[in-house]
């Protein structure tokens, strides 16, 4: 009944528009994963924003923002796009790469423009254009801050994400940087599933295990809760920097106020990239452009200088 | 009909129901030993805090889901409940906090706030198990999805964050110790003994262990059923708001993966303590074992790395099976 | 067609306890032989052995003169010998075809061949005389359909000796006739048939030769027509039976009344029913399977839900939604039931005693001294045969959980007690034992009202006999109009 009337008003609405906006008109569907943590709620905050401000701008848009628990919900929803909605572009943020690269594969057959952000499809050909953020220097901007602050020598823990290939991205990129420094040890790089919990167990664990330790790599803000509460309560100061990653608002807060001295620095790996990615695909689609094959929306490292063009207070990430 | 057996007891089954009792309890051991060999930190007495300490919330829970599931219920939705129930009382203490109360009492007023969720979660589900005659399972799972749901809600997917000077009032709870022993791990114990005394040695769960073991004869016997039922799950929900009080001062924070996967473990803690999933027979000590046995695995995988990082749950999985070998009972 | 079984010097052991030493005997073919004996006897060990359940420690089987050894009931079968289980082998959700071919499933080709098992199920339940489409699922049957569809069951194995165990205890008159016809034509087809039951009089009527065994031994055996009831009764317990039951004590005239149940009406199940029990009487209630009575008593404890109806308890009108108000209130019932709604069989002695007054023996805490205590004395009292007071309930014989049960519904001690069949499956000795308990219990003033399908039982121990058809009194029964053949007539509406 409900999908029923949806139908309807997709129709009436597609009607309508038809009508007085003859021309230009542009449908644009926006899969990506439901929120479970920060850095997804953010997604989906972003992807809401993009949508608000730009049918407010190009009356000839509409944009309809679906969100999956799963990956074949994913997958069903492209299709429901399709056939109910229409769509005639698509921002996905696949929730798998290989899983969903067949389903955008017939979604593109059927003549719609394909934006993929953040993770890439095992097969390229199914998307027209692609925009992510930057795994590697996610990676590589805290490896490379760390060795400085270390002065080339010392003893680092790492926590990782989930088992992934974005994970393994930023690892590998992390693990490069640090073979040009002998004399800093990585002791251990263990998964914290990328929620603070964990990364609270994880560092307990470690702050036992290890006697002396010079720096954390949280790789994630939401971990670095963790991992500073941890440490905290270990009363343990040898600890002289934890770097999380993504650019939450909080960890940001910490940094423009100067609250933790453990955190100095952070890299940005902003949900914002889906607000440009939407942004880019609908305004080249508006006018009928394209978008170059690969776009990649540097990473950058916050520092208590630049910090204030990072914060944005409204956002929850 | 049954051939007269009763004028000797067989020997050989009354060892092997001993030895099953300590199934869980032996590999325990076994793996203390072997955490020990593989590091010695392990053995320390502040790892071992550390350890019951992580153990408290599920510990706890488990305590709760082991009435619950004697009685041949089951509870999938303990973990949302508690991100909700942390949610809810960050908001409600935020809230408050900004009104200008002092924030002793917000807290305290906090923690009241997240028991009566917890006991009114509870009564949720067991009406509707009872009066409403829908299948457990499907109740708590979809209550699993509900609550989690609008936490991520209340949260706009991303963290409900607990105001500064109540979170250092509050810390305490999870943070402090008395006697060297850390809080969370005296309220465990607590909760412990209590639950071994009521399911021991209380007309309630004697009538607990008789729903579970045959309901139909539970009815005839004059046990109100449904009271009961309903009695268990609100003691599961009280058991979820003990563990959540003790949960938001740990990080001052609720996110949508708080609780993320807290039922399967503290369903796995009862069950490999020796409960049977279907009800009927059961020990809280095995619980608290098993619930101990699960955090010691993970501690001890974080404190070596023989193992790839990718085998991590291969290795807790393995553990899980053996432990339940050891102490699986007749047939 | 026929087949001839020897038993040579077989043991059987359990552990260390042993339930068979060293039984010989033979089995000649065609014959019904009833195979008497008190539980615990060895008899169901023996032929579950004989049927391929068991495996014998030692000794052996001969079949035809063949030394012969099953290792599964499946073998037994394709040698022709079949047993009809006590308790249900049947699967509850599938149809009544589906479990009498049951791994025995006819194909065409790959397929089932469902048509044809339907056909031939529908036979064999026409030969049994059960009224029901065989696509019925069996949960939907009654416990006496249930029995049927197992003989069926075994009908279709083409048995060539087929072992029933108690196939009457949840049959009734009338069915049972049809029982008898069917053993008599498969005899004259030559089949040998086992016949085990503690109706004697049964077994004096259909059978052919009696074997006794008592204590795991082989103890007599004779030709039905040269032992009377009362020696088969002797042989079984080892001791004579002077009597079944007690002599009568009618209630004191000035007796108050203890239950008083006008107009109740349960849907589906009972109209109008009233009736009156006072203190010190024994009330039966007979009538065939189905007839209501089990059904009435649920409700009056409120297990069920009641249209209409006035209960009065010691002349108190009272309203009885649960079986705890109903407790409280001095009324129990015990279930026909015992393993599904009588017992906790995995829970222990102690627990099943004390169950329904919990609250006696927590002061907060449970007194689980005293308790031990209340089960010593209930095993005294009730003559609960058990070696060890920590078992479990499923450890005791049939008989001795029946006492344990009795012992569980007089706990909370009631005025008044409802015993829904309370000798079904208990051996001659238990029996006796249960009746001289029901004779004490009226004797303290305490009212009981027996349902029961054994009219020699009623007839035996009632005062008054309620006979119930299709969920109407038909008609009460006082000691001068007392008999069997007015009892059949009322239940079965021929009157």
């Amino acid at each position: 009944m409900k999908s029923l009337i949806r139908v309807v008003g997709a129709g009436v609405l597609a009607l309508s528009a038809c009508t007085i906006f003859a021309a230009e008109k542009v449908t644009l569907g926006v899969a990506i994963p439901t929120a479970t943590h920060g850095f997804t709620g953010g997604i989906v905050w972003w992807a809401n924003q993009a949508k608000k401000d730009l049918e407010k701008a190009h009356p000839g848009l509409k944009i309809i923002v679906k969100t999956a628990g799963s990956a074949p919900e994913q997958a069903n929803q492209l299709q429901d796009l399709l056939t109910v909605n229409k769509i005639n572009a698509l921002v996905i943020f696949p929730f798998e790469s290989a899983s969903l690269t067949k389903p955008v594969a017939q979604v593109k057959g059927k003549g719609v423009y394909v934006t993929v952000v953040d993770r890439g499809l095992t097969d390229t050909s199914a998307q027209d254009a692609y925009v992510a953020g930057d795994n590697t220097a996610f990676g590589k901007l805290p490896a490379e801050y760390l060795a400085k602050r270390l002065n080339g020598k010392g003893n680092i823990v790492m926590l990782r994400g989930m088992p992934t290939t974005l994970d393994n991205e930023r690892y590998n990129a992390f693990m490069g940087v640090m073979k040009q420094h002998p004399d800093i040890k990585v002791l251990d790089a263990k998964y914290g599933n990328w929620n603070r919990d964990d990364a609270f167990k994880v560092t307990q664990d470690y702050l036992t295990r290890f006697k002396q330790i010079d720096a954390v790599w949280a790789a994630d803000d939401d971990m670095a809760v963790g991992v500073l509460k941890a440490i905290d309560q270990a009363k343990r100061t040898d600890i002289k920097e934890v770097f999380g990653g993504a650019g939450a608002k909080g960890m940001v807060k910490t940094i423009l106020d100067g609250k933790d001295k453990r955190i100095q620095a952070d890299v940005s790996y902003s949900p914002k990239f889906i607000y440009d990615a939407i942004k880019l695909t609908a305004e080249a689609r508006l006018k009928g452009e394209k978008l170059p094959a690969t776009t990649i929306i540097p990473s950058v490292l916050i520092t208590k200088e630049n910090a204030k063009q990072f914060y944005f207070p409204d956002s929850p990430f | 009909m049954q051939p007269e057996r009763t004028e000797s007891p067989n020997v050989s089954r009354r060892w092997r129901t001993a030895l099953s009792g300590l199934g869980p309890i032996l590999g325990l051991i076994a793996l203390c030993i072997a955490g020990t060999l593989l590091n010695p930190d392990f053995a320390t007495v502040d790892n071992l805090m550390n350890v019951l300490t992580r153990t408290a919330f599920i510990g706890i829970i488990a305590v709760g889901m082991t009435f619950v599931i004697m009685s041949g219920g089951i509870d999938l939705s303990v973990g949302s409940m508690a991100a909700l129930i942390a949610g809810s009382m960050i908001l409600f203490m935020n809230s408050l906090g900004a009104g200008g109360h002092p924030a002793t009492l917000v807290v305290a007023l906090g923690m009241g706030l997240s028991l009566v969720l917890g006991a009114a979660f509870g009564c949720a589900h067991g009406l509707l198990i009872t009066k409403g005659r829908v299948e457990p399972f499907i109740v708590t799972l979809g209550t699993l999805g509900i609550f989690r749901a609008f936490l991520t809600w209340f949260a706009d997917g991303g963290a409900l964050t607990l105001d500064g000077e109540l979170s250092d009032r509050y810390s305490p709870v999870y943070y402090a110790s008395l006697l060297g022993v850390p809080i969370p791990v005296w309220i465990f114990a607590a909760v412990a003994v209590a639950g071994g005394v009521l399911l021991n040695r209380t007309a309630f769960g004697r009538h607990v262990q008789a729903i579970g073991s045959n309901e139909q004869v539970a009815r005839y016997a004059a046990i109100r059923v449904d009271l009961v039922k309903v009695l268990t799950y609100m003691l599961l929900g009280l058991c979820v708001g003990i563990a959540t009080l003790l949960y938001v001062p740990r990080l001052g924070s609720a996110s949508p993966t708080t609780g993320l996967l807290w039922e399967l473990e503290a369903i796995a803690a009862v069950v490999v303590g020796g409960t049977a999933l279907k009800g009927g027979e059961g020990r809280l000590v095995g619980t608290v074992v098993g619930a101990i046995l699960l955090s010691v695995i993970s501690n001890i995988l974080n404190l070596t790395s023989i193992i790839s990082v990718y085998l991590n749950a291969a290795v807790q999985g393995g553990v899980i099976i053996v432990v339940a070998f050891l102490q699986r009972g007749r047939r | 067609m026929s087949l001839s079984v020897q038993f040579e010097d077989l043991t059987k052991d359990f552990g260390p306890v042993r339930v068979l030493h060293g039984v010989s005997f033979e089995l000649a073919p065609g014959k019904v032989y009833g195979l008497l004996g008190e539980n615990g006897a060895g008899k169901s060990t023996l032929m579950k052995i004989l049927a391929g359940y068991e495996a014998a420690s030692a000794g052996e089987v001969r079949i035809d003169g063949e030394a012969r050894r099953f290792d599964s009931s499946r073998q037994a079968e394709t040698a022709g010998i079949v047993l009809i289980h006590q308790e249900f082998n049947l699967a509850e959700h599938l149809t009544i075809a589906q479990n009498i071919f049951l791994g025995h499933e006819k194909k065409k080709g790959w397929l089932l061949d469902d048509a044809a098992m339907r056909a031939e199920a529908a036979r064999n339940l026409q030969l049994v005389g059960l009224q029901a489409d065989p696509d019925t699922p069996v949960r939907q049957l009654i416990v006496a359909e249930k029995q049927l569809v197992e003989i069926a069951k075994a009908l279709s194995r083409h048995a060539r000796l087929l072992i029933m165990d108690e196939p009457t205890a949840t049959l009734t008159p009338g069915e049972t006739q049809r029982l008898f016809a069917l053993i008599a034509r498969l005899k004259a087809e030559g089949v040998t048939i086992v016949y085990i039951s503690h109706k004697l009089d049964e077994v004096e009527r259909v059978t052919d030769e009696v074997v006794v065994m008592r204590d795991g031994r082989f103890v007599a055996r004779a030709a039905t027509a040269e032992v009377d009831r009362r020696q088969m009764a002797n042989l079984m317990v080892g001791r004579d039976v002077s009597d079944m039951f007690p002599d009568k004590q009618p209630p004191a005239p000035d007796a108050p009344s203890a239950l008083k149940v006008s107009g109740l009406t349960v849907p589906g199940w009972a109209e109008d029913l009233s009736f009156e029990v006072r203190e010190g009487e024994i009330l039966g209630f007979a009538g065939l399977v189905g007839a209501g009575r089990t059904e009435a008593f649920e409700a009056v404890i409120g297990l069920r839900p009641r249209t209409a109806g006035r209960i009065e308890l010691a002349g108190q009108p009272v309203d009885l939604r649960n079986p705890r108000q109903a407790m409280r209130h001095g009324i129990t019932y015990l279930s026909e039931d015992r393993k599904g709604k009588g017992l906790h069989v995995d829970l222990g002695l102690r627990d099943n005693l004390t169950l329904m007054v919990l609250e006696r023996y927590a002061q907060p805490w449970l007194r689980l001294d005293r308790e031990r205590d209340a089960l010593a004395h209930a095993v005294a009292e009730f003559g609960i045969r058990t070696g060890d007071h920590a078992s479990k309930a499923r450890m005791l014989s049939g008989g001795n959980q029946q006492k344990l049960a009795l012992a569980k519904f007089l706990h909370p001690d009631p005025r008044v007690i409802v015993l829904d069949e309370p000798t079904r499956g208990v051996d001659v000795g238990a029996k006796r034992d249960i009746y001289f308990l029901i004779r004490r219990l009226a004797a303290e003033g305490r009212a009981v009202i027996v349902i029961s399908s054994e009219l020699i039982e009623l007839i035996g121990l009632c005062h008054r006999v309620a006979v119930m058809r299709a969920g109407h009194l038909q008609a009460t029964l006082g000691l001068e109009r007392l008999t069997e053949e007015e009892l059949i007539a009322h239940a079965t509406g021929t009157h």
